[in-house]
């Protein structure tokens, strides 16, 4: 056996001790630049945020507008698209989790699930805008609108109730059909409700997604609000609070276009946030109740 | 030579004779926590002996092997107390990379890297600074022959070594853990995961390896135990009951509670 | 035999319809993933058709046919004189996404294996739900931060204040945008390894760089180019906050040439251009459903469908080579 010279290298410590240094640079530094980030869209959205800011209808052409349509329509859109994809993609999750073989045709449909997710807005808002809008002829609607983002949602269920299906113990099955119950019951008695902390938050997901959608609702809710408030018509025009912070900005005929889109920059940080710190709450909520 | 400088200032461990303690523990307690694992513990390990030690589960067996390489370190913050020595030099004044290339260890789950056969031998040596393809070439031969693995597969070192039989993948990590020239090799219930073949080759092993290393396996097989070791410490919940020649400990243990181990009739 | 049977099995009649409500709700279950698969296959069909009009006579087209030639090979986007080359947009989305991968993947994976095996443990969650926070803000968000504060910082750092739109700060806006997915990937790529990796190369005296280097990265490799693909794919797909920070200068490549009083470095990151996605949001709107124009704009819309569809079946090839 030929000995080796095998004693520590000083070379290694110090790649050690450089690497360590580095890292901690690169990761404080990248958690720096997101406070900056988020900071700088707070304060600039922070002078505009008031509860008039809330309540007011936009203005045209002068300063001084607000975004209660834009939130109402917000809310509305979320609201009909989850309607809407919630039964197909929450029946699409249970059959692929609960029904289909394993096999080539699962594995066809859940490529048909991923394309569908990672298909870019801006494919979707075209599909909108040739579909709903024109062919149909709805023109710029809540309705084109709300069918759009469902198209985006329904992927994003699919996928979260299919994960959270799989992650219920196989043994809690076993008990249920051991106990006589069908796989209906079984599904509806002890499979969602076991699943429910999981369905919670990618429904959450979807919704923070929908509300803060942007491209899709350009050409398909359009730019424009109804002129009544609160308009709930299928058929009326359905700005949304993203779609309205683009607008101004590229539009350029408000005299304030910058200070809008801020504040309405922090409205949507803000909704966001709370909808994520109230679905942690209940997660855990529900997780605890579960157990 | 230019390359000594990159080379780290070593004190050179003292010379030895082999009767003397390899390993020694003294008054050893660790703590995760609130909770001690490990109650005092004061053992010798002779060189180019086999020590195993047994007990039930959770007695602190691992813990305690984890402690001569300090890999007990990785796992979150432990409270050590009392000393610890390598060949009479407190270990936990050593430098971990150093403290590791002399005390080897391999696990109760054959760990081979994600790389051919050939990378995780040579893996050790090129931690060092071991670059020269045949001098990298002959630690890989050299180790794997050793751990009894070279003729079955010298002609294939590029493969990967995910595509080994579990009883290969352990003698493999054998062979990585002895590519660095170690001192003592620590055995953490090596053959628990391979079948009653795989195990006697790892036996045999042990009788050939002893010659060079001073070995500490953790079993819990009685069996071998008393078959491939010289001496036997018997812990029990972090405590060390006994310990001393195989031979006296399964024939003629001093205390009963070994006894009862031993035999099967614990508890 | 018959009277062997118990007498409550045949009358049950609870079970049968159970049965069938069981039945019934599979069904319905089949349907909805059925919908789904319609829809995807209705979106690829009329892209495509709409797409194809650009190079097809079609019934209903209102211009000339163009070729396949003019369009893809073509530097000139005039659509009012009627040139139609797209090739600066395919140019522009490579570029950003080139930058902003070349940003993102190094920040992403780093930053992931900061945290998971240098950072002190409770670090994990918070960086977690960190990032989870960040991929659910819009990128109209992202756009307003670009237009308000970054592009005036950076013409104010290298242009003595003059406009600074373009790739430059649309690939740092992307790298924003990107960045958490792959962070949340990429920690995912490294807990996922069993701990005995790391075990068995720091016995054998590995220091903790060596051991991340030698052992966890190569081990972790293809879902971290996964995660880095996954990334890619929303950055090609992107459109809004790109569109406000871009410029939007179809013509970019002939300005780049004529601003000859900068330095090239300096031409390439802060000339106005636009992208395959930034082109759709300027002109889509301005277009007459089934004119050539129109149906170019379809053309790009379903060429950005196949990259992301590349970069899905990409990630696929990792994954099954991993299992
Ligand atoms: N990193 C750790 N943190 C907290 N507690 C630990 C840790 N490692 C071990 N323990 C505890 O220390 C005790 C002894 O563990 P150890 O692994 O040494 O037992 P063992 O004798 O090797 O058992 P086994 O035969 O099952 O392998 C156990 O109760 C275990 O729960
Ligand atoms: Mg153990």
């Amino acid at each position: 056996m030929k000995k080796l010279d095998l004693r520590p290298r000083l070379s290694a410590r110090i790649m050690d001790g450089a690497m360590k240094v580095a890292l901690w640079a690169v990761a404080l530094g990248f958690i720096a630049a997101l406070l900056v980030v988020m900071g700088a869209i707070l304060k600039q959205g922070w002078p505009v945020l008031n509860w008039g800011f809330l309540s007011k209808m936009p203005e045209t052409l002068d300063a001084g507008g607000g975004v209660r349509p834009q939130l109402f329509n917000s809310i509305y859109l979320v609201a009909l698209s989850l309607a809407g994809s919630l039964p197909i993609g929450i029946g699409a999750g249970i059959y692929m989790a609960e029904y289909a073989k394993e096999g080539r045709l699962t594995g066809f449909f859940r490529l048909c699930v991923e394309t569908l997710s990672a298909t870019p807005s801006i494919v979707l808002a075209l599909f909108g805008l040739m579909v709903f809008v024109q062919a149909l002829d709805w023109s710029f609607s809540i309705r084109s609108g709300a069918c759009a983002l469902a198209m985006l949602n329904i992927p994003i269920l699919t996928r979260v109730t299919e994960l959270s299906l799989r992650g219920v113990p196989q043994e809690m099955k076993e008990a249920s059909y051991g106990l006589g119950a069908t796989k209906l019951q079984t599904i509806l008695r002890v499979l969602l409700p076991a699943a429910a902390p999981g369905l919670l938050t990618g429904t959450v997901l979807a919704a923070g997604r929908a509300f803060g959608e942007s491209a899709v609702l350009v050409f398909t809710a359009g730019t424009n609000t109804s002129m009544t408030y609160p308009d709930f018509s299928l058929k009326a025009p359905g700005e949304t609070l993203a779609v309205h912070l683009w607008y101004v900005v590229s539009d350029g005929t408000l005299p304030d276009a910058r200070e809008i889109a801020a504040g309405t920059a922090a409205v949507m940080v803000l909704v966001l946030l709370v909808m994520n710190i109230v679905v942690r709450l209940l997660d855990r909520r529900l997780k605890r109740h579960a157990r | 030579m230019p390359d000594s400088i990159l080379i780290e200032p070593v004190m050179e461990a003292p010379l030895h004779p082999t009767d003397r303690a390899r390993l020694r523990a003294e008054n050893l307690r660790v703590a995760y926590g609130p909770k001690e694992v490990l109650k005092g513990v004061s053992l010798d390990i002779p060189a180019n002996q086999v020590t195993a030690i047994i007990g039930p589960s959770g007695c602190g067996k691992s813990t305690f092997l984890k402690c001569f390489n300090r890999i007990h370190e990785l796992s979150g913050p432990a409270k050590v107390t009392g000393r610890i020595e390598l060949d009479g030099r407190d270990l936990m004044a050593m430098r971990e990379v150093e403290l590791r290339r002399r005390v080897g260890m391999v696990f109760q789950k054959p760990n081979p890297f994600p790389k051919s056969i050939y990378d995780n031998v040579a893996f050790g040596p090129r931690l060092f600074g071991v670059r020269g393809r045949s001098d990298l070439d002959g630690a890989v031969e050299d180790g794997l022959r050793k751990a009894a693995l070279w003729d079955e597969v010298k002609d294939r070192l590029a493969d990967s070594a995910q595509g080994l039989s579990g009883g290969q993948q352990q003698r493999l990590c054998i062979a990585r853990a002895l590519a660095v020239q170690p001192e003592v090799l620590l055995m953490d219930e090596p053959c628990s995961a391979l079948d009653p073949i795989a195990t006697a080759r790892i036996e045999e092993l042990l009788f050939d390896l002893k010659r060079e290393l001073t070995i500490v396996i953790v079993t819990h097989n009685m069996q071998q135990a008393a078959r491939a070791s010289d001496r036997t410490a018997f812990l029990w919940l972090g405590e060390l009951v006994e310990e001393g020649p195989t031979e006296t400990i399964f024939t003629n243990p001093g205390k009963p509670m070994t006894e009862d181990y031993i035999t099967g009739r614990f508890g | 035999m018959s009277r062997s049977f118990p007498k409550s099995f045949s009358s049950r009649p609870r079970l049968p319809l159970s049965l069938w409500a069981d039945r019934g709700a599979g069904t319905l279950f089949l349907i909805s993933t059925l919908v789904l698969v319609a829809l995807i296959f209705s979106l690829i069909g009329f892209l495509a058709w709409r797409g194809a009009g650009a190079f097809i006579a079609l019934p209903g087209n209102t211009d000339r046919v163009l070729s396949l030639r003019e369009v893809f090979l073509g530097l000139d986007w005039s659509p009012t004189q009627d040139r139609f080359g797209v090739l600066p947009f395919i140019f522009g989305s490579f570029t950003v996404v080139g930058l902003s991968i070349a940003l993102a993947g190094p920040l992403g994976v780093l930053t992931a294996v900061f945290v998971t095996q240098i950072a002190p443990r409770w670090m994990r969650a918070v960086m977690r739900q960190a990032m989870d926070l960040l991929v659910g803000i819009p990128s109209v968000v992202y756009g307003i931060f670009g237009l308000a504060t970054l592009l005036p910082f950076l013409g104010d750092r290298w242009l003595d204040g003059q406009p600074s739109a373009g790739f430059l700060a649309s690939a740092l806006i992307l790298t924003v945008m990107i960045v958490p997915t792959i962070v949340s990937l990429s920690m995912d790529a490294f807990e996922a390894l069993p701990r005995s990796l790391d075990e068995g190369a720091r016995a054998l005296g590995s220091t903790t760089w060596q051991s991340i280097a030698s052992v966890l990265i190569p081990a972790a490799w293809p879902r971290l180019v996964t995660a880095v693909v996954l990334g890619m794919g929303r950055a090609i797909g992107e459109a809004m906050a790109i569109q406000m920070v871009i410029g939007n200068n179809p013509q970019w490549i002939s300005l780049m040439r004529d601003l000859t009083d900068r330095t090239p470095l300096l031409r390439f990151l802060f000339t106005p251009a636009s992208t395959l996605t930034t082109e759709l949001v300027q002109e889509l709107p301005n277009t007459a459903a089934h004119s050539a124009w129109n149906n170019v704009l379809f053309a790009l819309g379903l060429l950005l469908y196949l990259l992301t569809m590349g970069s899905i079946l990409l990630t696929r090839r990792l994954s099954r080579r991993r299992a």
